[in-house]
């Protein structure tokens, strides 16, 4: 492509919605009241697994103030078939017949004053015959209980026909993978190395929760509503109407923070069914508890198996449990599209994954910042190096040997290609001093230091689409549905658009999301949208750029003039006045993994690394861990915004950090034991260590100005880095996370032949 | 949130007047910041607020005399941690209070209010029983004068009855005392303590006359650990007696297990944490 030298791409332009943030303007869902707005409070499921024998509304009816109180039931009025879900259609918007986890809405109490609702909701009595309920995704494989009656995939992808209909079952989707012969590699290897691995249920807890509301006609719905995907929202909301697309508009607004959570449907189909009933604007907000309740990460078990031949691994296993809780959400494409990256960056001959998608009574799991790789490099990077120490090689070294290098296939069969791998292993290796000696503490601190690294193949295939409007006066507007949830995607896309068509970016302006308006986009998930939605917005600006060199050539101007814009339509129109429009779409190349085998030749348009460094003093007596250092290293190709790169890396890296050292559900038989945020604990600035991020030199050489995602790569090493860094300071390895204070301790007891007793 | 009734009081005597010694339903609330928590997720329903934001200005002063630091219920922490006298005589309640949750909470949230909600988890409450402090207690009949130690009657229980407010907290002034208070958090570095314990040390020269040690958080109440003292009396702090008193400090404890760890790791936190508060406490130098 031709590149025009805007200077604008490749500089830190500072966000654009900064100052709106800092001073309390910037535009909320939260803070929307439409004209005779009711509000929605939920009635939640007491039980884990249950048939529902009877709900009793009366005396919340009664209050004072309520105006209707509505069941999954009451929802068939207006959405006979109301179950919806990205991948399975197994949600319904209130339950029926079966609650699945405690915490699942029941019932929605609507009033016009919130506390009206909130007291009639405690008013509602549910009786349920309860079910056998599973919690853990290992047992669920095999377990008499069973979540759901029937699988129901959703039509949208042909790779899920095959569940259609199963019965007794909990494994919502079972992936493969098979490359070479893993079972004689194993026979003929040296040395064999097996370690299972297990990480907790967590959750995103953005710190604006689920917000939706809606506003209807008997022919048309306006949904406003935190979301990363307006686009879907709008397609799966006219499916369950049986509309079409134009009668259902969504807009969002700056969110305060997704991270995977506000993804598909929430809240959406739930404020429109109850509109549709009570034909009055209905708005739900969640309260920070309720996010509990609504989408969480997968909880996972990792089984791992290495041969090792001549000092080089020759074969690896991968049997991956995915806690998918009671609806599967984006959990099966988690289990797919991570799945087949479960052996690591590394060139293995040959390869084996199993991955399953389980459902449990448990809140869903969905997609979380890394898309379920956190999870496998947790995993692989700490076998990796377990497997370095046993065979008395250096885990760097180790590593170097195995990486991943262009041109070599990954485990699919796909070609890897503008994968800076090995570089993101050198620069942390260098930034480390790895080769130096390290200081090891004394007495009862000790000190250690470990990485990892790992990779992530993007979501593939998926489309954006873009519109450029240059107005008469050379100011210009981007409308385009990637929603700016704190990443900085507003700044980025209009970097683009002033790069191509060499204007200032201060004379861009970035639409909001609004259906009505704005083109498609999948959504704002899986680090894509610099990429994709970049390379739309590329094209529907050089659209306008080809346009304005046609306008000027018809005005007869000679090529190359330097005539204004401003002027250039002063001149067609006489006055100022028009507009030129450019559009642009983009969709990658890509192809489905074969079903038996899960190879393709093409099973990803770029690949994301990301490696950790990491440095930790160890209180000996207490267990105690403190990380002293963090060293973050990413490809993301050519950072368009330096300074966003660098604060999405250290977001990422903090975010995981709180995965890995203390974050996690607690729960009491299905029952969360700990939904607030003074009994969940996320870290706050005295939990922040030195950190140091870096981009290494690389380029997406089909990305649109060499860049591409960069939002979760930050997460991908922190776990497993922090974990063998332990292992350096004290000896002892933990295979589960989090890596409490106490888990440490215990172990170092359990090493010195003096375990702690269990209570 | 249903309606309730706000009064505010010009005195803290009104105030107890105002309060029902029959009806859980009633209560004072001063800086808010705990009740108002308990309020918003449905706790605490009341009927009555008495709102002690108007009483007396003695209430919030901070007095000192020969033998005694006073300070006034209504007192914001944040006060109590800028005081100079505070800082001067008691730098240890100084130190702690910098700890002590934020400074958005400690701008508002006041030392009886701190006291009188009786969280296990406070952070004054262990080294304020250390300190030898007692509170000086209005009710409809008059007042009362007791130990801070013998307010926590359990968890989130106090020994006052539903119509007295405390009205002063009186902290002794012991020239040869050394004090420290140590927490320690399990999780996020701003989360509860799963584990406080607080030390003060009375001295002749090097020896130790007197030793308090008082731990919290892990317990359901502050508690006194004397089979630590006992070990502690008559030394000077040396390893052997150290290692005793910590010993004696583990074996005495009585921690629940709950998600900040379990009993059996907060017994090894205990006896971790005694020696290093003790240490603290004899490094902290004179008046600590």
């Amino acid at each position: 492509m031709t590149v025009m030298s805007g200077g604008q791409v490749g500089r830190s332009v500072p966000r654009r919605e900064g100052p709106a943030k800092v001073s309390g303007r910037a535009e909320y869902v939260h803070h929307l009241r439409l004209p005779g707005m009711l509000v929605g409070k939920i009635f939640r499921s007491t039980v884990a697994h249950g048939r529902i024998k009877r709900i009793d509304v009366t005396a919340a009816q009664a209050l004072p103030g309520v105006v209707s109180v509505i069941t999954g039931e009451d929802i068939r009025t207006v959405i006979p078939h109301p179950y919806y879900g990205p991948a399975f259609h197994d949600q319904p918007i209130l339950a029926l017949d079966k609650v699945h986890y405690v915490g699942e809405p029941v019932a929605v109490v609507l009033a016009a004053d919130p506390h009206v609702a909130d007291a009639a909701a405690q008013l509602i009595v549910a009786e349920y015959e309860e079910l056998p309920a599973v919690f853990d995704e290992v047992e669920a494989m095999t377990s008499k209980a069973v979540v759901h009656d029937t699988l129901k995939p959703a039509g949208t992808f042909p790779d899920l026909k095959h569940l259609e209909g199963k019965r007794d079952t909990n494994v919502a989707l079972d992936f493969r993978l098979r490359r070479g012969d893993v079972a004689r590699a194993f026979a003929e290897a040296d040395r064999v190395f097996e370690h299972t691995f297990r990480t907790q249920q967590v959750l995103h807890l953005p710190l604006e929760p689920f917000v939706s509301a809606a506003e209807t006609t008997d022919s048309a719905a306006t949904i406003y509503t935190a979301s990363q995907s307006p686009s879907f929202v709008r397609i799966e909301i006219a499916r369950l109407l049986g509309w079409p697309e134009n009668r259902v508009r969504v807009k969002t607004a700056f969110l305060g923070g997704g991270f995977g959570a506000k993804l598909y449907i929430k809240l959406e189909a739930l404020v429109v069914a109850l509109s549709l009933m009570v034909r009055r604007p209905v708005k739900i907000s969640l309260t920070m508890e309720e996010q509990f309740y609504t989408i969480t990460k997968h909880a996972s078990t990792f089984r791992i198996k290495s041969g090792v031949k001549d000092g080089r691994i020759t074969a690896r296993e991968c049997e991956v449990w995915w806690n998918g809780g009671a609806y599967a959400d984006i959990g099966p494409r988690v289990t797919q599209k991570s799945g087949f990256t479960a052996a690591g960056p590394y060139d293995i001959d040959n390869v084996h994954v199993d991955s399953y998608a389980l459902y449990t009574n448990l809140p869903p799991a969905g997609a979380l910042r890394g898309f379920g790789i956190p999870q496998l490099v947790w995993a692989y990077e700490c076998h990796t190096d377990m497997v370095a120490h046993e065979l008395g090689i250096d885990p760097v070294a180790f590593r170097r040997k195995h990486i991943l290098r262009n041109w070599r296939p990954q485990a699919t069969g796909t070609v890897m290609r503008d994968a800076e791998i090995e570089a993101v292993l050198d620069r942390l290796a260098a930034r480390m001093d790895w080769a130096k000696p390290f200081d090891r503490g004394t007495g009862t601190i000790r000190r250690g230091r470990g990485i990892a690294i790992g990779f992530k193949a993007s979501v593939a295939p998926t489309t954006s689409m873009a519109i450029v409007n240059l107005y008469a006066d050379g100011s210009c507007a981007l409308y385009c549905s990637t929603v700016d949830m704190g990443q900085g995607s507003d700044t980025i896309m209009a970097q683009i658009v002033a790069e191509v068509l060499n204007l200032p970016v201060e004379s861009v302006t970035v639409v909001h999301p609004d259906t009505d308006v704005t083109p498609y986009d999948m959504a704002t998930l899986g680090s894509r949208s610099t990429y994709h939605m970049g390379h739309a917005v590329r094209l529907a600006a050089e659209e306008v750029r080809a346009k304005l060199a046609a306008m000027a050539e018809e005005l007869g101007l000679p090529p190359g003039s330097n005539v204004p814009v401003a002027e250039l339509f002063r001149r067609k129109y006489g006055m100022q006045a028009g507009n030129v429009v450019g559009s642009g779409s983009y969709i990658p190349a890509y192809k489905s993994p074969d079903h038996d085998t899960g190879l393709t030749p093409n099973a990803t348009p770029y690949w994301m690394t990301g490696g950790t460094g990491a440095e930790v003093e160890v209180d000996t007596e207490t267990g105690q861990v403190r990380v002293t250092r963090l060293v973050n290293v990413a490809d993301v190709g050519k950072p368009i915004n330096p300074k966003i790169v660098d604060t999405q890396l250290s977001g990422a890296a903090v975010m995981q950090l709180g995965f890995t050292m203390f974050e996690e559900m607690n729960f009491d038989g299905g029952q969360v034991t700990n939904a607030s945020l003074a009994d969940y604990k996320i870290p706050g600035l005295r939990d922040m260590p030195v950190m140091e991020n870096e981009a290494v030199a690389a380029e997406q050489r089909d990305g649109p100005f060499g860049a591409k995602g960069v939002g979760e790569s930050g997460t991908f090493g922190v776990s497993p880095a922090i974990a063998n860094a332990i292992f350096d300071a004290v000896g002892v390895r933990l295979t589960k996370l989090p890596l409490t204070a106490e888990a440490v301790y215990r172990a170092l007891r359990a090493a010195r032949g003096q375990p702690l007793a269990e209570e | 949130m249903t309606p309730f009734d706000l009064v505010e009081p010009r005195s803290l005597r009104d105030a107890a007047g105002l309060l029902d010694p029959d009806d859980p339903s009633v209560r004072p609330i001063a800086g808010g910041t705990a009740l108002m928590l308990m309020m918003k997720a449905g706790v605490f329903k009341p009927t009555r607020l008495v709102s002690l934001r108007s009483v007396e200005p003695e209430a919030s002063r901070i007095q000192v005399d020969d033998t005694t630091l006073r300070i006034g219920a209504l007192t914001p922490l944040a006060s109590l941690e800028r005081s100079a006298e505070t800082r001067r005589l008691l730098p240890a309640i100084s130190r702690t209070l910098r700890t002590l949750s934020n400074v958005r909470v400690r701008n508002v949230a006041t030392i009886g209010g701190h006291l009188a909600h009786a969280d296990p988890h406070m952070d004054l409450p262990p080294l304020l029983i250390a300190l030898g402090a007692s509170i000086r207690v209005v009710g409809p009949g008059g007042e009362r004068t007791l130990p801070v130690e013998s307010l926590f009657a359990g968890y989130f229980e106090t020994s006052l009855a539903r119509n007295e407010l405390i009205a002063e907290l009186s902290v002794p002034l012991w020239p040869q005392v050394r004090a420290a208070y140590l927490k320690c958090t399990t999780r996020s570095a701003d989360d509860w303590p799963a584990l406080g314990v607080a030390v003060a040390l009375e001295m002749a020269g090097s020896s130790i006359t007197e030793a308090r040690i008082v731990v919290s958080a892990a317990t359901e109440r502050p508690t006194k650990l004397s089979g630590a003292s006992v070990a502690l009396r008559g030394g000077r702090g040396d390893d052997a007696a150290l290692r005793r008193a910590c010993d004696a400090a583990a074996d005495e404890v009585s921690p629940m297990a709950d998600a900040h760890g379990s009993a059996a790791y907060k017994r090894e936190l205990v006896r971790v944490y005694v020696g290093r508060a003790v240490r603290a406490a004899l490094a902290a130098g004179g008046a600590g």
